[in-house]
This record gives C-alpha cells, structure tokens and sequence, in this order.
C-alpha cells in the first residue's frame, strides 16, 4: 500500500487526465500576451530562417519518457511509433515536483529522453539546469503552432538568446466550475465563493502554487512577482477560500469526484475539462467560466532533460506532437486545448467547445500564462513560502 | 559416511543481513546524516547543522498535525485491537466449521486495494452516502449528516478498516497456543467468563496484543494519503509534511529532520508501551510449555 499505490491511482489515465489541471495549474506569470500574439518574428526562429528548410532527425530505438500518464500520447503516437520502431518506457509520476526530484536525485543521465514542464517551472528547472537546448532545425511542424505559442512571450518556451528549451502542445485554462443541479446561476465573481451560502460546498484543488497563482491574479497581483507584504493579501484571500472547503482535494479528478458525489457544489480553481470528466461520470450539469476578474491559463511542453541518450528520437516525438491531426488527438484523449492552428478543424464538437480559439487572444489576455513565484527572492513571495503557507492554511482552515 | 559441513549461523543469514543493511539501514543513514545538512533545492550541502530539527518544533503547523497524528493512530491501533480481539477470540474457540471460510476471507480482504477500501468509505460516509441516505429513508434525519466525512473520524474509520485484518491474524496467531484446557482449568476453578477473560486470556494475549497496537499505531500516525482523502480540512496529519518537504518544496534536509522526528516519536511510544508491560508484568507471562 502506500506511495506507490497512490501513485499509481494518481496517474491512471482518466484519474490523471481528470488531476492534470491540478498540477499543471501551478503556473506563473507572464507579461502582456497581446503584444506577442501575431509578432511573426518571434514566431520563426532564426536559426530556421538561416539554415535552410528544417527536418525531422529518425526516430528509433527505446525512449524513456518521464512525465503524466496520459501525456506519453500513446494512442495518437502509435503510427509514428510503428513506422519508426520506437518503443516508449514511461515513468509517470503523481505529482508535477516529482519530474525535477527524480531527475536531481537521479542526477545527470537519470535515463530519460523526454519530460514534459508546464510553463510556470521553467525559470525553476533552469536554476536547476534540467532543460537542454532543442535543436528547431529538427523541429520543422513548430511553424504548426498558433502565433502566441510559437512567440517567444514569457521566454516559456523560448529563451531571450531564442534557444529553445520546449515545445508547447497542450493547454488549457482555469475557471468557476459549477454543478448546476446545485448551484442554479454562475457566480460572476471569484470573491463569490465567499458567500455564506457556500460554506462547506466549495471544492478546491491541493495546488498550493495554482491556488497561490489565482489569488493573485484575483487580488491583481503578477504571482512571480508578488511582494511579501501584497502576498499577506493572497493568502489571506486563501484563508478565506479554504475555509469555505470541507477539505482541500489531492487532485482535480478528487474535487470532481466530490463534486458528483455531492459533496460539493463549486469549484475554486476549476476547469473545463471537469465539465467533460463528469459527463464521463454520468453527470451532466457541470458548466465553468471564467469570471470578470479572468483566471490563468497553463501550457506544457515536451523537452529534453540533461543527459538525454536518444535526443534525435525524442525531437522526432515532439515534432510529431505537432502534426495537426496527432495535436488534436491528443487533445481529445487529455480533454484539453491544442496549440496547433490547424487541429482545431479536427477536433469534435465538445472538445473545441472547452475553449473559444476565435478569441484566442482574448482568452489568454484575461487569463494569462504566469511564470511561479521565484525561487530565491528577498522582495517577492518565493515557491517556497507559497508551499509552506500552503499547509499553514490547509491545517488552519479546519479551525476556521 | 561423512557427515554435511555445517553451516554456521552467520552464514545462514548473511543474505539477510545484508539486503538489511543495504536497503534499510544504509538509506536510513543517509537520510539521517540529510537531516544535519544544510537544505538546498532539491539537493544537500554543508554545514553540519541542527536548524531543521529546531525549524520541526518551533513550526506550529507540525505540532498541530503532530497532534492530530497522535490522536488519529492510537484512536485506530486502540479499535483495531479492540474489534480485532473478540474476533480472534471467536475463530480460535467458537468458529468451528466457519473457521477456514472466515480466515479465508480476512486473507482476501487483503486483495482489496487500500484506494478502493479509502473510496469506499467516501461512498458510505459522503452526503449522499448510504448511511445518510439510510438513515433518511428509515426518517431518522431530515438533512444528511455533514460531520460523517472530511474528519479525523473518517481517517480513524477507514484506517481501523484497513489494518483490522492485519490484527485479527496477529491475534489469532497470539491464541493458537492458548489451548481450550486453560481456559477449562479456569472454569473448574471457579473463575467466571469475564475473570477468565481478565486472569487468562488478556495477560496471555498482551504481548501480541501490543505488538498489534504498535503496528497499527506507527503506520496509521505515519500515512498521508488517508488524510488527504478523508481528513478534510481537520484530519491532516504530519505524514503529509514529509512528503511536501520531499517532492514540493525540495527541501530534503528538513524532510529528513521531519522524518527523523517522527521516528523518535515512536521510539518513544514504544518505549513508553514497554515499560507499561514490564510494571504490569505482563512481558514475563508466557504459556506453559
């Protein structure tokens, strides 16, 4: 019994799609969207400009794949796989810390050729040297992806220098999740969730660094650059919220779980795939928003980590993630966003319904991509104050 | 004909002893030696320091969900124990027939995943659970009962479920030696059912009895994935701690302390349960042989 048990209920394929958003919440901030979005400069880099026409390297051989159950994409990659002879050994993990844990404790050559980041950790697994450079020469399908994920706004992807350290594929972005067998109109506020009528009805995801991302930007806070003074306000607002909570949920498939069960009506930190994930259940009077003060929105990327042997089949990988036909598959099974223009004509009617891509820009404007709190900081609130505030507030809100 | 060498001792259990010494007591060094290092993202280094211990206790939240812990793995050792024993009780001297059915099926409860059995109390215990809806249905409440989930009481609850087979075997096997004829002799002795209970059974059982208690004890105080299903917003517990300091926060030298202290919680308790035998006597009674 015990961790390995758990993690392996953690990362069983719908468990894990419906906990995703949990971990991959746990974003950070990042700067105007807008202005990146159509900036066709960023979008090509200049080594694809320089030298000639890009390729993708063979595939071939074992990839070790360390990332969600699920994200491996087996079924949308079983061509590719098949035509090149790959075979996949995947670790999956339960929990989003778990990939640079593993690849510390594991050092250099921990074994894995591919992992996957979402956007919010990428100044922390460059402080801890995790991510190598992505040749884009090999990389031919980024010209796939929507303007806004092939530019370099954040540097979450694409460093300043224009070295690439990832490849967006999937995304999504959080809002108000309501059962509306329960909750008969949407609360046009997130501060609504503070309603005495909600006391004890509101499910929130144990994300400490999500939740402390979404107070934030609730209390118009930049969360990877919050001050320690501004950051007693979000937690505070946290307090609030988790004293409204039966229980903080270990993973969004538990909040919706509880959510079905009835024994919760709302959701803080909720997402649309919930909707999908209790339809799947047999429950279908899940609806989520996004309120007037806007959310944040999260992207993984597959990358290479330090110490990668099979690079080449891993690049192939991620160029394949991009064809618009594998993208939007893949979308399907991890009920998310694609970031690829052209997969959205492949996509069924309730999986391009999650998010409006003709308002793509708009979308991610009142819900931005954000970077994690900073690791070291004497002036902002740091990952791990966030994390240890984070359990303060867990164990307070019961006495609350 | 020459007889066989013998072989030692020693060498019998070597193979032992060694996996003992490299998966155990190796890793639980290492982690020691952590615990006085100085803690780095997702890493160790120098100085030598006693910072994490004092950051362990002079954190509230660590007495706090220290506290709940405590109270939560002696509530489910003192009713596993409690439940457990007349069940043993029964399969030694009264199952009869039944006994190989019901030894069966306390073996195969052990095939239900820990999930599953954790998932089920949330079915049982939950607003729409069976017990609310029972309990609604027969009229005895108008409202579901919101104080049946999310508490240190559901932990308790599902944790007794969950090690109660373990128990049950322990004292089964703690009675097997205790035949019929003592408690015979008892009886033509004079002694009535609960002085028989009291004078025979209980000290002969004691042993194993405390050995349950600490098994269940230390492990139900140490889990961090009952409490995060069930516990709510009431029910966390230290367990939890350790992992967020191992895999969240990357801060293994305090992790380590965490853990550290946490041990020496429970030497602690079992020093303590020790003692409490020895003052009764009770580790000096054993069966006739």
């Amino acid at each position: 019994m015990g961790y390995e048990e758990w993690a392996r209920w953690q990362t069983s394929r719908r468990r894990f799609l419906q906990r995703a958003g949990l971990v991959t919440l746990t974003v950070g901030a990042g700067p105007t969207l807008l202005a990146a979005c159509g900036d066709d400069d960023d979008g090509e880099s200049a080594s694809t400009a320089t030298q000639g026409p890009a390729k993708a390297p063979a595939a071939s051989g074992r990839v070790d794949f360390l990332s969600w159950e699920g994200y491996d994409i087996p079924d949308p990659l079983k061509s590719w796989k098949s035509e090149n002879g790959v075979t996949v050994k995947a670790t999956y993990i339960g929990n989003h810390d778990e990939i640079q844990t593993k690849l510390k404790a594991g050092g250099a050559g921990a074994g894995y050729d591919i992992i996957t980041y979402y956007q919010g950790y990428k100044p922390l697994y460059q402080e801890l040297d995790i991510l190598e450079p992505l040749d884009e020469q090999k990389l031919p399908n980024l010209k796939n992806l929507f303007p806004y994920f092939a530019s370099k706004e954040g540097s979450f992807w694409i460093d300043p220098d224009g070295t690439r350290t990832g490849v967006p594929w999937t995304w999504g972005s959080i809002g108000i999740t309501i059962d509306t067998r329960r909750v008969k109109s949407m609360p046009s506020s997130w501060l609504d969730l503070l309603e005495p009528q909600f006391k004890g009805r509101v499910a929130m995801p144990d994300d400490p660094v999500g939740s402390f991302t979404l107070a934030a930007h609730v209390e118009g806070f930049d969360p990877s650059k919050t001050t320690k003074a501004d950051g007693e306000k979000v937690f505070d607002l946290l307090s609030r919220m988790a004293a409204q909570t039966t229980g903080v949920s270990p993973s969004f498939g538990d909040a919706t779980t509880k959510m079905t069960a009835g024994d919760a009506d709302i959701c803080w930190q909720g997402w649309a795939a919930m909707n999908q994930f209790a339809a799947d259940a047999g429950v279908d009077s899940f609806e989520t928003e996004v309120p007037k003060e806007g959310s944040f929105s999260f992207c993984d990327a597959y990358a290479l980590p330090a110490g990668a042997d099979n690079v080449d089949s891993a690049l192939s990988w991620m160029n394949e993630s991009l064809v618009p036909k594998v993208n939007a598959e893949a979308a399907v099974v991890l009920v998310g966003g694609v970031t690829v223009e052209a997969a959205v004509a492949d996509l069924p009617k309730n999986i391009a319904g999650l998010y409006r891509y003709d308002e793509l820009d708009s979308l991610l404007e009142r819900s931005p991509f954000y970077n994690n709190p900073p690791v070291e900081s004497d002036e902002f609130v740091t990952f791990e104050e966030v994390q240890k505030r984070w359990q303060e507030i867990k164990a307070e809100a019961g006495s609350a | 004909m020459k007889a066989p060498p013998r072989v030692g001792p020693l060498v019998l259990t070597a193979p032992a002893v060694a996996g003992l010494l490299v998966f155990f007591i190796a890793p639980l060094l290492a982690f020691a030696v952590y615990s006085f290092l100085t803690g780095s993202l997702y890493d160790v280094k120098a100085p030598l320091t006693v910072e994490n211990y004092k950051e362990v206790f002079e954190t509230d939240i660590n007495r706090t969900l220290g506290r709940n812990s405590l109270v939560v793995g002696l509530l489910a050792a003192l009713f596993s124990v409690l439940i457990a024993l007349p069940m043993a009780y029964w399969l030694r001297y009264s199952a009869g027939r039944w006994r190989g059915l019901v030894l069966f099926l306390i073996v195969a409860s052990f095939l239900a995943s820990y999930l599953v059995r954790i998932f089920a109390w949330r079915t049982m215990l939950g607003r729409n659970g069976a017990i609310n809806r029972g309990l609604e249905s027969i009229g005895l409440i108008d409202e579901p009962l919101d104080f049946l989930l999310y508490n240190r009481f559901a932990v308790t609850v599902a944790l007794v479920h969950i090690f109660l087979p373990y128990v049950v075997l322990v004292l089964y096997a703690g009675l097997a030696p205790l035949q019929p004829s003592y408690l015979e002799t008892a009886q033509d002795l004079g002694a009535g059912r609960v002085q028989r209970w009291r004078r025979v059974v209980l000290p002969l059982v004691a042993a194993p009895a405390v050995s349950a208690f600490l098994f269940v004890f230390v492990l139900s105080a140490a889990d961090y994935v009952t409490p995060q299903l069930l516990g709510g917003t009431s029910g966390g517990m230290l367990g939890v701690q350790v992992q967020v300091a191992f895999i969240g926060t990357g801060d293994f030298a305090y992790g380590a302390a965490l853990a550290f202290a946490m041990l020496a919680g429970f030497v602690v308790c079992y020093a303590l349960i020790a003692l409490g035998l020895r003052l009764t006597k009770l580790d000096k009674v054993r069966f006739a042989t």
